[in-house]
């Protein structure tokens, strides 16, 4: 079936909302914040949060480097001060040995060696309270600390090696005396180093905290005010964002609603003044409904609760008019934004744009369609009543079939031009009073295809069609069928078929084209659920839109559907309360036989029997697009009809 | 051409700018300028363990001791005028420390706290006698640090 230009669609009703726009400037630069959710930032703010995030982690990082430090002190001054305790303990350890009691003196001076060590050289030394843990110790870089605790390593030295004298020569030795006073000497000079080195670690400690406190005040001093402009800097682009905000809505030609939970209006924008001449502050707090025109209420209605239902942040589009306060009506059009889940809106945000001149301009051009279609209607009416009687009057056969191909063309020439005024919107198409067979019909709209002899129809049951729906329907099938027959082969068939359903009748019109692409029988489906108003899109693939508007009309639905072996099958469900008829219910009446081909002559020149419409010999063309209600056959009731009415 | 809010408050920063400069620089050139005590100068040198002195007599009247730390132990300088030996002042109880009550001992000034590279002047005015100069610290006398020193 169709891949005409008629697959093409419109706007999509209901859409997913767009993610938010960028920034621009030195906001990029800036890393998006989500505590500053929308806010744009000016080039000051963006330089300001910079600042203020290189000051906190440089608080942060001092911060954790004089606790780091201040441990670390704390471990060396315990490290210099054990150390002056094992001198003392060694050298006691020494002068007990020499006086003939038991010590370790080399424990106490390898104990004695090792704190220097660590300080000097960096180590691991066991914490104080740790519970037997041990903690590293950086080695010690200050060249002041360095020279005092390489003068206690060689202090500790020689007193090792003085206690070793004494060890070895003992109270008998000579030297004993002067040994042992360079001992004491040396273990006083040691405390005095370890004293020394102490004071100056600390000392060292005391000037890197204070410098650090120094430091971290001032860069608190400079977060504080660099918190402070922030703030400040916030609270202005807030304010300038805001009116700016403000300034839009209230200087826009397009009106912001936001309506409540309950359907009342719970913003208004100012701009209603210009539209609608009724001040915003009184509108809040009604309800829509109270603007609304009456035939569009329920319209509206429906859009919006649709809307209410959908995901959140979906999107709507509807027309309406809307009450001046003058009384008169404004054509408007929305589009409305589901944004209930959004605590600040908390409803739904409706922009409405007055297209009064639109509708109007619109109008016109209807207007302008229909006057010069039903011109061109008169014209061709008179051309076919005269091929008509050309027809009739026409004996030789080969005149014959000249006469009924131009008898087709006009034929199709008078469809196109209703198709211009379906377009138009003006329903003026002839009815027919009383019930039309629902094979007629079909039939009628098969014998307005040129390439009718491709098409077979099958099992359409004996039913009957609502008069006043005859016209429109048998239109729809034939651009239905015209459309199967121009995107297939030659050499295919179209098949029309029918078969009664829980709610209607349905009819299948099966093409063996190349079939559709997803894509495109969403969009042409989409096109036949929501016809659009007239404009240059249209005209470029005005089949879909007649068929949907004409489907609309009568509460028909069309569908196109894949078919299992290639090509395009368009329903056509015809509503129960347009059917009557032969049989109670649709279901009970009997098809035709399933592959009996039916002519469009039998429209016109057959004579029908009570078993279904008989083929004929040769197939002339038929003019007319609704079955004639004054033909023989089985058309008894339609013929009963009498005259069409407008 | 009109001066905006901002330009103004610029414009003052820059004042306050220029004005702590005014006062900072004779501030910083008056320090400088400081004047040099007179006196017959003696350069004295404190290092582990020993006291260097570039004049073994002086003559009598103001001296200007220009101390000089080279450590790596801190030390201190005590002036003493006495009659003992350098090595053979008194002890105290502890056998470590110069008693500087003792008889015969005439403390005349001190200088203590001297570490790596600090430098201090000490200006007496010495009558012609023996004098000792000694670090006091524990250990650090017995160690060596004393150096005598004769005004005439």
């Amino acid at each position: 079936m169709p891949r005409s230009p008629s697959a093409e669609v419109g706007a999509a009703s209901a859409t997913q909302r767009p993610a938010a726009g960028g920034r621009s400037g030195v906001g990029r630069l800036v890393p998006r914040l989500p505590i500053l959710g929308d806010l744009r930032l000016g080039r000051r703010l963006g330089w300001v949060i910079p600042v203020l995030i290189v000051l906190v982690a440089a608080i942060v990082g001092y911060n954790a480097r004089a606790i780091a430090q201040q441990r670390g002190s704390a471990l060396v001054v315990y490290t210099a001060a054990r150390q002056r305790a094992l001198v003392e303990r060694y050298t006691k350890d020494v002068l007990v040995v020499v006086d003939g009691f038991p010590a370790d003196p080399k424990e106490s001076g390898e104990a004695m060696r090792q704190p220097v060590d660590v300080l000097l050289d960096g180590g691991s030394v066991r914490a104080p309270q740790g519970g037997g843990s041990r903690v590293e110790i950086a080695p010690a870089r200050d060249w002041r600390v360095r020279l005092k605790l390489e003068q206690d390593r060689r202090l500790i030295d020689e007193l090792i090696r003085t206690g070793d004298r004494l060890l070895d020569g003992g109270r008998d030795d000579p030297h004993y005396a002067a040994n042992l006073t360079r001992l004491r000497v040396l273990s006083a000079q040691l405390s005095s180093v370890s004293n020394d080195a102490v004071q100056e670690i600390t000392q060292q400690t005391e000037a890197s905290l204070s410098r650090l406190v120094r430091i971290e005040i001032a860069l608190g001093l400079l977060s504080a005010l660099a918190a402070l402009g922030l703030g400040l800097l916030l609270r202005r682009a807030g304010a300038e964002q805001a009116a700016q905000f403000r300034s839009l809505v209230n200087n826009s030609s397009d009106l912001i609603t936001v309506l409540a939970r309950d359907g009342t209006i719970a913003y208004q924008s100012p701009s209603v003044q210009r539209m609608l001449g009724r001040r915003a502050a009184d509108l809040v707090g009604t309800t829509l409904g109270d603007l609304v025109h009456p035939d569009d209420q329920d319209d509206v209605n429906a859009s919006l609760t649709k809307l209410v239902e959908a995901a959140p942040g979906a999107t709507a589009n509807f027309g309406c008019r809307l009450q001046h306060k003058d009384g008169s009506w404004r054509h408007v059009e929305s589009i409305c934004t589901n944004l209930a889940d959004d605590p600040r809106v908390n409803g739904l945000v409706l922009n409405i744009r007055d297209v009064t001149e639109q509708a109007a301009l619109r109008t016109s051009i209807s207007d302008l369609l229909h006057n010069l279609a039903r011109r061109s209607q008169g014209l061709v009416d008179r051309q076919l009543e005269l091929i008509d009687e050309l027809e009739r009057n026409e004996v030789d056969p080969e005149r014959l079939d000249e006469l009924f191909r131009m008898d087709h063309l006009a034929t199709r020439m008078r469809r196109n031009v209703e198709n211009l005024i379906v377009l138009s919107g003006v329903d003026q198409r002839r009815r027919w009073r009383a019930s039309v067979p629902l094979r007629d019909v079909v039939e009628a709209a098969v014998a307005e295809v040129e390439d009718y002899s491709r098409v077979q129809v099958a099992g359409i049951h004996d039913l009957t069609l609502a008069g006043q729906a005859a016209s429109d329907v048998a239109h729809l099938l034939a651009e239905l069928v015209e459309n199967a027959t121009s995107f297939s082969s030659p050499t295919t068939t179209v098949e029309v078929s029918g078969g009664p359903t829980g709610n209607g009748y349905v009819l299948e019109i099966e093409d063996h084209g190349i079939g559709m692409s997803d894509i495109e029988l969403d969009e042409a489906n989409r096109r036949l659920a929501e016809p659009l108003a007239a404009d240059v899109a249209v005209s470029r693939m005005m089949g879909f839109h007649v068929v949907g508007r004409l489907a609309a009309r009568h509460g028909i639905r069309v569908q196109l559907r894949h078919c299992w072996f290639g090509g395009v099958t368009a329903l056509v469900l015809l509503p129960a309360a347009l059917l009557g008829s032969a049989g109670e219910h649709p279901a009970m009446a009997p098809p035709v036989p399933a592959g009996v081909m039916v002519s469009p002559e039998a429209l016109l020149l057959a004579n029908a029997t009570k078993s279904g419409w008989q083929p004929r010999a040769h197939l002339p063309l038929r003019r007319h697009a609704a079955p004639a209600p004054n033909r023989g056959g089985d058309t008894d009731a339609a013929a009963e009809a009498g005259e069409p009415v407008e | 051409m009109a001066w905006t809010r901002a330009r103004r408050r610029w414009a003052w920063a820059l004042a306050l700018v220029l004005a702590a400069l005014a006062l900072a620089v004779p501030l910083t050139v008056a320090r400088r300028q400081e004047p040099t005590p007179r006196g017959t100068p003696v350069n004295v040198v404190l290092e582990d363990f020993k006291v260097g002195l570039d004049a073994a007599v002086v003559p009598a009247g103001t001296v200007r001791f220009q101390i000089r730390g080279q450590g790596p132990t801190r030390h201190e300088l005590l002036v003493v005028r006495t009659d003992h030996a350098p090595d053979k002042l008194p002890l105290q109880r502890d056998g470590l420390t110069v008693n500087e009550d003792a008889p015969g001992i005439d403390l005349l000034d001190e200088v203590d706290g001297l570490d790596i590279d600090d430098r201090q002047t000490l200006v007496l005015r010495l009558a012609p006698g023996h004098y000792v100069l000694y670090c006091n610290l524990e250990g650090h006398y017995l160690g060596g640090m004393h150096a005598s020193l004769a005004v005439r």
